[in-house]
């Protein structure tokens, strides 16, 4: 069972084929997409330094993580929203990449942990959770972030 | 320059050159995100329940962090391939964008910034800070379009 017949079905599509054969779409569609990037990258960092303990601290960590919440989700959908078409204009090529299954394993994993451990953290009364616990949170958030982005853009460069 | 030991080395190098324009676009979306989040504060449209001065203090040694990577990855690989920047239309736009983003943000300081105790404990800044932070934001997110775009080699001149 192999999941390659769905892959050169997507790539055969008319809208892959069009984004595909039109230069400057793929070029807006990538341009988006790295706004997006930065909109998430900026709306991650900021929560992550403010748990090193590096960011705005006299401001209760659950209002920084508060306010840079929204910026995140729209990020996210952003990035969503631009990265299906990259996707599928070129479904076989990431089919073949192992770089692209890297970045989708690891992008699952990030996701899972920015809402769920990473946010109970964020959100948890200071006093009960230790500046340790947060460094490491915060920290494990930088690491796996940095690697979708890194292993995002070798897939253009590798493939 | 492009005859150079070492800009020969990265241009035939693709290790050495992905690895260096990967870490261009890490440090630059590090970058460009925390002036993003400092610039929506100025704005009175984001970060709202943490006071603009601590915004600037906590994210502003880390802008310059991340700027100097940003630049020290974009020299070397403007010193790779210094041909193909010169002769890159866009590759000139993305840089006087960023002398105009440096300029307003020296004005910035040098000016509404100097006045923050008046407008500090109000939740809005006043217009000249939000001006500042609505250009600031176009001319940044204008340096990361030219920036993407110079890897189509458009708009190349002899």
């Amino acid at each position: 069972m192999t999941l390659l017949p769905y892959f050169e079905a997507m790539n055969d599509l008319p809208v892959s084929a069009a984004i595909r054969e039109s230069l400057w779409v793929i070029a807006v569609i990538n341009t988006m997409h790295l706004l997006f990037l930065v909109m998430f990258a900026g709306a991650v960092l900021l929560v992550d330094l403010r748990l090193l303990g590096r960011g705005a601290r006299e401001q209760p960590l659950s209002d920084v993580a508060r306010d840079a919440q929204p910026w995140l989700i729209a990020a996210l959908i952003g990035l969503t929203l631009t990265g299906i078409p990259q996707f599928l204009s070129n479904a076989l090529r990431e089919y073949h990449s192992y770089l692209f299954w890297m970045k989708m394993a690891v992008l699952l994993v990030a996701l899972t942990y920015t809402f769920t451990l990473r946010r109970y953290v964020t959100l948890a009364d200071e006093a009960r959770v230790g500046a340790a616990t947060r460094r490491a949170a915060g920290l494990i958030s930088i690491a796996l972030w940095a690697a979708v982005v890194i292993q995002a853009r070798l897939i253009g460069l590798f493939t | 320059m492009d005859a150079l030991p070492g800009s020969i080395a990265i241009r035939e190098s693709q290790d050495l050159y992905s690895w260096i324009l990967t870490s261009h676009v890490v440090s630059m979306c590090a970058f460009a995100g925390l002036v993003l989040m400092m610039d929506l504060r100025l704005l009175g449209i984001g970060n709202m329940r943490t006071p603009f001065s601590q915004v600037h203090r906590a994210l502003f040694p880390w802008q310059i962090v991340f700027m100097t990577g940003s630049a020290i990855t974009g020299l070397l690989l403007v010193y790779a391939e210094p041909l193909r920047f010169y002769s890159n239309f866009l590759f000139w736009i993305k840089v006087v964008l960023m002398l105009m983003a440096s300029i307003n943000a020296l004005a910035f300081h040098r000016g509404t910034y100097l006045t923050i105790a008046r407008w500090e404990a109000k939740p809005m800044p006043p217009f000249g800070a939000r001006l500042a932070g609505a250009v600031g934001l176009t001319l940044w997110a204008g340096v990361v379009v030219a920036g993407r775009l110079i890897a189509y080699n458009w708009f190349t001149m002899p």
